[in-house]
């Protein structure tokens, strides 16, 4: 008993040591050689806008003008009047600020990802774009919209970044540092022009989508603007007017793809209970089966019933990428399905639960699409991608999550088919049973639709990030809210939504 | 929730509060057992709660409905000295919702923390009106099971190692009336989730939560009745964590809450004259104000023994 003791103390002298030990809040990285600059990056075929040139800044000043020589003036004594938050800040931003804008996202995602409760009378308020303020608060960030969130982030960052390094080349003017040496430069030394700045683009036009996508946080955001944009004159490498041209294709391309945000369908996905009920009723007439929300008190519409019509990326029609009839209820393949249920939920192994939790991604959390821009958040890092690779990376995997997101919203209410909980009497789950119906699985086609492309873009990591899909897919069916066809059919659907994205990608001059 | 937990935890200075016999028992009340005497205490416990505190605000759930909570707690305490006590404790613990509910979750059930402490008996006076006693103890406490913590609100406990330092002061007057007050600190460390990554006022990229430690406070006010072979008590215990967040709206708590609450409960201890080192006894607990709390009931009953472990 004294020998149990004195572990149990040894063991809390090392926890108490170990107790402020910070918990991690970003990913650790420190700036890095690029491994590649493509000079050409100003050839590629953007997403939203017909070629680079489409975004417009003026020609900038030669390096020798007084006018360019009192900006590097400014810049100089501005770094030398660096307080150690600014150097923390130069810190934190690195000289790849893509991936901090996407955990900026991925935070506010988790943030807002809280279903509306009901009210003391039992009914249920929707958030309402057009006051914000709520209760219950404007957005609920659930999947979808956390894809498209992300996509209109990413499409635009790449967009923009196309822009700049078209005219970074085409303009050739040399960072501070480079044109003045004694210029301290915070970041890995690198052959790229400075005008106009990446960084700049990537703040403003991610502060301006998200501010829409989260509109109670326009403050916090113009804060994190303004402050990364402050990181970039101090890194030494930008002086001003590199730093406004910067903003201002952000803020241009950020313009063009809020315009399609508005008109892509999405407002319209939350439907009433009239046209909800009457596509459940469209299912039952044509299969003989309806999904139910079974919580209490009863939702009485899912969850975005015509995500499934929002314009897609890449793929021209949802009906080319509709799966296949689930298994009708009482026939072989379904019966065997509920028996193997029923087994996982009488044998609850730790290691199905590990699996079930680890892929949960619920309500609270960045959701399936947030925990795969994670994943590449560390591949982009791993691989030193420039800014402009990064958010190409992102760019493409975004955009399969969200064509994924949309052809599965449109299997889930075109076959309206009925959750486990639904059909198998006394069944209970160890994860949220969601309010939408099962089939496909959400999280198999968005994890499909994400390991496809980072397959493509690091084929080093393919046999692993598939493997990575096909355990998240599985997950579900662990968790009791899935039958396991949702699953395999669903992470099939995921690749054949990718491969849209892939084939586009594949040509856009970056390979 | 986390809360169920901690509710836990203070269930388990309530128990640990249970005497065995004239002497005998728990790190937060003033009782010791002699020398070389061991104790051995086996109790059950229902509680319940159908309402919680979210952040402060008390609302009801129909996604989990009432939850209730079963758990066996085996005990024993020991005399290394006539001043000091040796406790070694395990909890199996059982959870689940009521039917019908919106949640459709399935309860758990296993093993949740084993403790060990000391007590020690720092001060004693005797005047002619009664005595005044000074007892200083620390609990450890760590999960004894791979139960999930993270698995709100039908977790089993924190799953954090837990170190509890604790002083009693107790006042006992010569007609069996006392009082007792226990003031203590409870360091909690980290507990790991299945998931990389949470939200708690901001993100986290770990399965690492940090559990917010707490200051916790008890008042006794009791008496002996039946020539000292009853014991009965009122009681007040207080809980104030100092840090973590709220539980967000209609959202499940998580270990990192900040989990106030204060309670109230009593207590009865029979000890069988004529069936020597046997006791019988049963309490009960109401949670009556918190934050990230459940408002649970609780009562339980149990059965002690104490005997002479060494001659």
């Amino acid at each position: 008993m004294k020998k149990h003791l004195l572990y149990a103390i040894s063991a809390i002298c090392l926890s108490l040591t170990s107790c402020h030990k910070d918990l991690p809040t970003e990913l650790a990285f420190e700036s890095y050689a690029y491994a590649s600059l493509d000079v050409d990056g100003g050839t590629w075929r953007p997403v939203l806008i017909s070629a680079a040139s489409d975004l417009e800044i003026a020609e900038p000043a030669a390096t020798n003008s007084s006018e360019y020589q009192a900006e590097l003036t400014a810049t100089k004594s501005a770094i030398q009047q660096m307080s150690d938050f600014q150097r923390e800040k130069l810190a934190h931003w690195t000289n790849n600020p893509v991936v901090r804008w996407n955990e900026i996202a991925l935070e506010l995602i988790a943030k807002y990802n809280l279903i509306p409760g009901p009210n003391p009378d039992g009914t249920y308020t929707l958030p309402n774009p057009a006051s914000p303020d709520g209760p219950p608060a404007f957005p609920f960030a659930h999947p979808p919209y956390a894809s498209r969130a992300l996509a209109y982030l990413s499409v635009a960052q790449f967009d923009g970044l196309i822009s700049a390094w078209h005219y970074k080349y085409h303009y050739q003017r040399p960072a501070a540092y480079k044109v003045d040496p004694s210029v301290p430069f915070a970041y890995q030394e690198q052959d790229i022009p400075a005008y106009p700045s990446d960084g700049a683009v990537i703040a403003t036009a991610s502060r301006k989508i998200l501010t829409a996508m989260f509109p109670l946080e326009a403050a916090y955001l113009e804060r994190k603007e303004a402050e990364h944009l402050q990181s970039l004159l101090l890194s030494g490498e930008f002086v001003k007017s590199d730093i406004e041209a910067g903003a201002q294709i952000g803020d241009q391309i950020a313009v063009k793809a809020l315009a399609r945000a508005s008109a892509d369908g999405m407002k319209n996905a939350q439907t009433s209970k009239a046209v909800s009920d009457s596509i459940a009723n469209a299912a039952f007439e044509r299969f003989g089966w309806k999904w139910v929300n079974l919580e209490s008190p009863q939702r009485p519409v899912g969850l975005t019933p015509l995500f499934g019509k929002v314009k897609m990326w890449n793929v021209p029609n949802v009906e080319a990428t509709r799966p296949g009839m689930p298994p009708a209820p009482g026939s072989a393949e379904y019966e065997a399905d509920v028996k193997l249920l029923q087994e996982y939920a009488a044998h609850r192994t730790l290691e199905r639960r590990k699996i079930a939790n680890f892929w949960q991604d619920g309500l609270g959390t960045y959701t399936p699409p947030g925990h795969w821009n994670d994943f590449a958040n560390r591949f982009i890092v791993k691989y030193k991608m420039s800014t402009l690779r990064a958010a190409r990376t992102l760019a493409y995997m975004n955009m399969a999550i969200m064509d994924g997101g949309i052809s599965c919203w449109d299997a889930k209410y075109y076959y309206h088919y009925p959750r486990p909980i639904q059909q198998i009497e006394g069944f209970e789950t160890i994860a949220g049973t969601p309010n939408f119906p099962s089939y496909t699985s959400g999280h198999s086609v968005f994890s499909a639709a994400a390991s496809e492309v980072l397959a493509y873009v690091f084929p080093a990591e393919a046999d692993m990030v598939r493997a990575w899909a096909e355990e998240a897919a599985v997950s579900r069916v662990y968790g009791g809210i899935h039958w396991t066809f949702d699953a395999t059919v669903g992470t099939q659907q995921g690749r054949n939504v990718a491969q849209y994205t892939i084939d586009k990608a594949r040509t856009d001059g970056a390979d | 929730m986390n809360f169920y937990s901690k509710c836990q935890t203070g269930l388990c200075v309530l128990l640990l509060a249970l005497s065995c016999h004239a002497w005998a028992q728990s790190p937060t009340d003033e009782l010791m057992m002699p020398h070389r005497e061991i104790c051995f205490l086996g109790s059950y416990e229902y509680g319940q709660f159908d309402e919680y505190w979210e952040g402060s605000t008390l609302r009801d759930n129909a996604t989990i409905a009432t939850v209730q909570r079963r758990t066996a707690l085996l005990m024993a305490a020991y005399g290394l000295t006539n001043k000091l006590d040796l406790y070694v404790g395990i909890p199996y613990v059982s959870t689940n919702s009521t039917l019908p509910n919106g949640g459709k979750f399935a309860g758990t059930s296993g093993f949740q923390d084993y403790a060990v402490g000391v007590k020690y008996q720092a001060f004693k006076k005797a005047t002619e009106k009664g005595e005044f006693s000074a007892y200083a103890s620390l609990n450890f406490s760590n999960r004894a099971s791979d139960y999930l913590s993270d698995y709100q609100p039908y977790a089993l406990g924190l799953g954090t190692p837990q170190l509890a330092w604790r002083a009693i002061a107790h006042q006992k007057w010569s007609n069996g009336l006392y009082i007792r007050a226990v003031g203590g600190y409870v360091w909690k460390g980290y507990t790991q989730a299945e998931r990389e990554y949470y939200y708690n006022d901001g993100s986290y990229y770990t399965a690492w939560m940090d559990v917010p430690s707490s200051w916790n406070y008890e008042a006794v006010l009791g008496k002996w009745f039946l020539a000292n072979s009853l014991r009965v008590e009122v009681g007040y215990s207080a809980q104030r964590s100092t840090s973590g967040d709220d539980i967000r709206a209609y959202n499940a708590p998580q270990p990192t809450n900040r989990v106030n609450m204060d309670r109230v409960g009593g207590f009865a201890h029979y000890y069988f004259p004529k069936v020597k080192g046997l006791g019988i006894l049963a309490y009960f607990s109401q949670v009556v104000d918190g934050k990230n709390a459940p408002k649970m009931t609780g009562f339980g009953v149990g059965a002690t023994y104490q005997f002479r472990l060494l001659k």
